[in-house]
């Protein structure tokens, strides 16, 4: 056999193996009542419970943000940021955590949202009307 | 229906329109003309005459489409969709060019202007190669033209084009109306992340990149097609040679761009549309290893020809997983779908069915070696090397296409949480290798060495990199085995380098200009290691902040650090002080100043200030744009992450008491007679005097009524101020005039009148304290970051000198063969 085709086949053989790990640390997007059950960090999507009140107090303290989002099954939990406030947070229309549940407060170590940015939400805006 | 609209201009989107058409036509045209150019007896030119003008036309209209859009942003003809979507009034013109490739049709057309530029390039130097590498370019060129149709053909929507109309694109009532141009007074503007000097040459140059990845596919296919295996390597070298290298460029500009401009702190997230671009160029790096492998040694053909062809699939795929919206919130900088997800998917399936047609058409005639190769041979570790960077591409591949794999299979995985450590625990390793191999291979000579000569040789360089290691650790503090393998190996790739180098100074000429490239390779491992690994965020909340219950114990200490205006925080060995803010256009400027101060002498040893910005977006909120302090050895990067909200300025002129009272404290109420006293938060006011005689402006005094004023001194900060309020009473009814002193910070009214008493009321309005300035900020040290970029221009330098050997190369074996 030749040497360059065990190397191939020992090539092969690890890609497989980075592929298999791939997996091993990927993670899964669930919801707060499966992330009550799990020790690990998963991804939670959900929207901002604009009723309730976000917490961010700089001047006390300027790495705590706690806010309530409600997830796609309708489970509403108190969430807790170790970061600053992203601002106009309150308009973001979907949020993405990464994180674990910790008692019954969600702590999470990132935050991703969704913005109706300009991309995808065409308003468009008018200036000089009469009627608005 | 037919509305008469007012004030557009048409005229430069139906041109640009024609020229999309147009570059599409001419494209296809091109590209089987050319077809049938290399199928059909040389002798005959016609087609090959139809085929270069209609290149040609292609160039003019794809020219006449970036004119066309220039005009309409520059112009900010706001009835255009891309326009409006993409650009501002107040956008500075120099920006402009960022508009256009704001968007994706803009990025596209970039893509196809390089393109064309490349054809014409081929045009002018490919010779006998002309009709084959050209039906690829071409075919290429059509489908990158049709990206921009926009033309509904049976019931979906082709492509999409930049001069769609706002009106048509989207759905308003305000369309309806034929003024509805009057109301658009501005553009949503341009994302203020890119507004930066390198958002307008890092595209153009990565675009740039990515156009001419076409060229070495096109050459792979034509000695395919033409059954010219050995003789398509040469004129395709300095083409992949140049994509490697501009590419790279293209890539680390990103980078950079990411480092100075963004706030996530770093250089490099591996966010997946950083690694879709990068992946295609490292399996073109592998390919360039091993198209060198197969031409000195006539190993490893179908690898070399594998790697040139997969490298620009991957392209394509890059393209895809970038435009299609696939990403979906993987990533946050990714486009959203434009609703050509199945458009780009046939362009990848369609050069990737090119490729394997040829492949599997020529399978029995190619010319793989049967023999096997020397395990000392320069060859064969060339060869590992390209194999274990190809390994390394799987691995990125793999996850980021996990969104990939869920579209597909309707599952639903998440990426990793934590992507960084992810990508590191594997792509460190690789590196290792990879730098160890690129190190050790340059001193083997092809077939085979002479292993004790070569150990002999490489005895200085091996010690001499490890003693440079152990001097970089012990500054570092990597404690970490792993990355300390990977410093000595990214060094023993410099160090050995360094003398291949030397000796190519005494006359191996042949050698320096992949020598240099291997030194820029390994300063950027090094660089980028070290920086990654011991870049420390300084501004770590040690003090001021109340930790709050249950929290602070099992997460790491914030991150972020709040400051008041004036008072002064010690991080590291920085006083940092938040001194005043600027607001420059959108932009605010918070000056913040470090200072060093040596603690035994007293002496300033550093003192500079840093500007990191914030832009308070109507549309986008916060975007913090970092400022950095460079060092040769390390840089300070600071950014602000939260700021106080600029509240839009109610009129300041406003002095109409019921909203003026606002700003002010509840007011104290005294009674006083002349020579009393009123003492209040900042100072005193005495009451002077009297007046029963009062003039008030404008007012009639008439009999019976009574205006009265009230001589008062304020006593504040060191400062004397005089005013006179007014008390009127005008038939029967009573008014106060009362007088603001702004310096003082003090309204006074002169409001009653108590004659039971033998008072006066005298009300002082006293104005809240402004409420004290403040910033929360982010600071991070990067030690040694200088490397990183350092050893990119380091390495570009080595690129091109390749790049003019293999063309020096080219010329003399043409001289040699006429």
């Amino acid at each position: 056999m030749k040497k360059s085709s065990i190397i191939g086949i020992i090539i092969i053989a690890i890609a497989i193996g980075v592929i298999i790990s791939t997996y091993a640390d990927s993670s899964t997007y669930g919801n707060f009542s499966q992330a009550k059950e799990t020790q690990s960090e998963l991804h939670v999507v959900g929207h901002l419970d604009k009723g309730k009140e976000m917490i961010y107090n700089p001047k006390q303290d300027a790495n705590y943000f706690a806010f309530y989002m409600t997830d796609d099954k309708g489970t509403e939990c108190k969430v807790i940021f170790n970061g600053t406030k992203p601002q106009d947070f309150e308009k973001s229309e979907q949020i993405v955590l990464t994180g674990q549940m910790k008692g019954d407060e969600f702590h999470a170590s990132k935050i991703l949202m969704k913005c109706p940015s300009k991309y995808n939400k065409d308003q468009v805006e008018v200036k000089a009307s009469p009627t608005t | 229906m037919d509305i008469q609209f007012a004030g557009e201009h048409l005229l430069p989107g139906k041109l640009g329109q024609f020229f999309v058409i147009l570059s599409f036509g001419t494209a296809l045209l091109a590209a089987i003309s050319y077809y049938f150019f290399t199928i059909k007896d040389k002798s005959d030119n016609s087609w090959q005459t139809i085929a270069r003008v209609s290149t040609w036309l292609n160039s003019i209209s794809v020219i006449g489409i970036g004119a066309s859009l220039f005009y309409i942003i520059y112009n900010h003809l706001f009835e255009y969709h891309y326009a409006w979507a993409h650009s501002s009034k107040a956008l500075p013109v120099y920006y402009i060019v960022s508009c256009f490739w704001e968007g994706q049709e803009g990025s596209f057309w970039l893509w196809t202007f390089w393109q064309a530029v490349l054809a014409n390039i081929l045009i002018w130097k490919a010779k006998s190669w002309e009709g084959p590498v050209l039906t690829i370019v071409m075919i290429s060129q059509a489908m990158l033209a049709s990206m921009l149709i926009g033309v509904e053909i049976l019931g979906t929507r082709v492509g999409s084009s930049p001069f769609i109309l706002l009106r048509n694109a989207l759905e308003a009532p305000i369309f309806s109306r034929p003024d509805y141009l009057t109301l658009i007074q501005d553009g949503n503007g341009l994302n203020p992340l890119l507004q930066n000097y390198w958002m307008v040459i890092h595209p153009p140059t990565l675009f740039l990149g990515f156009a001419s990845m076409i060229v070495p596919f096109a050459y792979a296919i034509a000695g395919l097609w033409q059954r010219k295996y050995n003789e398509w390597l040469k004129p395709a070298m300095p083409y992949t040679l140049f994509a490697v290298m501009v590419l790279g460029t293209g890539i680390i500009m990103g980078s950079f761009w990411a480092y100075e401009a963004l706030n996530f702190g770093g250089f490099w997230a591996w966010d997946p549309v950083e690694n879709a671009s990068i992946i295609p160029w490292l399996t073109l790096i592998a390919a360039v290893h091993v198209l060198i492998v197969y031409k000195n040694s006539g190993h490893s053909f179908f690898t070399a020809i594998f790697l040139v062809l997969i490298s620009f699939v991957l392209v394509l795929y890059a393209s895809f997983l970038t435009r299609s919206g696939v990403l979906g919130e993987t990533s946050v900088h990714a486009f959203t779908d434009l609703g050509m997800y199945w458009h780009l998917v046939v362009d990848v399936a369609l050069f990737a069915a090119i490729a394997i047609f040829f492949l599997v058409k020529r399978w029995k005639e190619l010319p793989i070696s049967k023999k096997d190769e020397e395990t000392f041979s320069r060859e064969f570790w060339m060869f590992i090397g390209a194999l274990v960077l190809t390994v390394a591409c799987v691995q990125i591949i793999a996850t980021t296409s996990i969104p990939v794999f869920n579209a597909i299979f309707k599952t639903k995985v998440a990426p990793p949480s934590n992507p960084v450590e992810h990508y590191n625990k594997w792509q460190v390793p690789f590196a290792i290798v990879i730098a160890l191999l690129s190190g050790f291979t340059q001193f083997l000579k092809y077939k085979n060495t002479d292993v004790k000569k070569v150990l002999k040789s490489l005895t200085v360089s091996i010690v001499i990199s490890l003693l440079v290691a152990a001097l970089f650790v012990w500054i570092t503090k990597i404690a970490n085995v792993i990355l300390v393998l990977l410093i000595i190996t990214s060094l023993f790739a410099v160090v050995s380098n360094g003398k291949v180098l030397v000796d190519s100074l005494k006359g191996k000429w042949k050698l320096a200009g992949s020598a240099v490239a291997h030194i820029g390779f390994g300063l950027i491992l090094l660089g980028a290691l070290i920086a990654a690994a011991t870049n420390k965020v300084i501004t770590v909340n040690s003090n001021g902040s109340i930790p709050v219950a249950g929290f602070e114990k099992d997460n790491k200490p914030g991150e972020n650090l709040m400051l008041y205006q004036d008072s002064t925080v010690k991080i590291n060995r920085y006083s940092v002080t938040y001194l005043s803010d600027t607001t420059v256009g959108p932009n605010t400027f918070y000056k913040v100043n470090y200072k060093a101060v040596d603690d035994k002498t007293g002496k300033v040893k550093e003192d500079f200030n840093l500007y990191p910005n914030a832009q308070q977006n109507p549309k986008m909120g916060l975007v913090a744009s970092p400022d950095t302090k460079h060092y040769l050895t390390y840089d300070i990067y600071t950014h602000v992450s939260s700021v106080p909200v600029i509240t839009e300025n109610t009129d300041e002129h406003s002095h109409e008491s019921h909203s003026d009272d606002e700003n002010y404290l509840d007011p104290l109420t005294k009674q006083v007679n002349i020579g009393d006293t009123v003492r209040y938060r900042e100072g005193f006011i005495l009451v002077k005097a009297v007046n029963r005689n009062a003039k008030i402006q404008n007012i009639p005094i008439a009999n019976g009524d009574l205006a009265v004023s009230m001589t008062l001194e304020v006593h504040t900060k060191n400062k004397v101020f005089t005013t006179e309020p007014v008390y009127l009473l005008k038939s029967g009814n009573e008014f106060d005039f009362g007088k603001t002193i702004e310096e003082a910070g003090l309204k006074l009214r002169f409001t009653h009148i108590l004659p039971e008493k033998n008072k006066l009321e005298l009300m002082v309005y006293q104005k809240k304290p402004a409420e004290k300035k403040w910033i929360v900020m982010k600071a991070i040290m990067f030690p040694y970051i200088n490397l990183f970029w350092g050893g990119t221009i380091i390495m570009v330098i080595g690129f091109l000198l390749s790049i003019f050997r293999r063309i020096r190369e080219n010329k003399i074996t043409t001289v040699k063969a006429s």
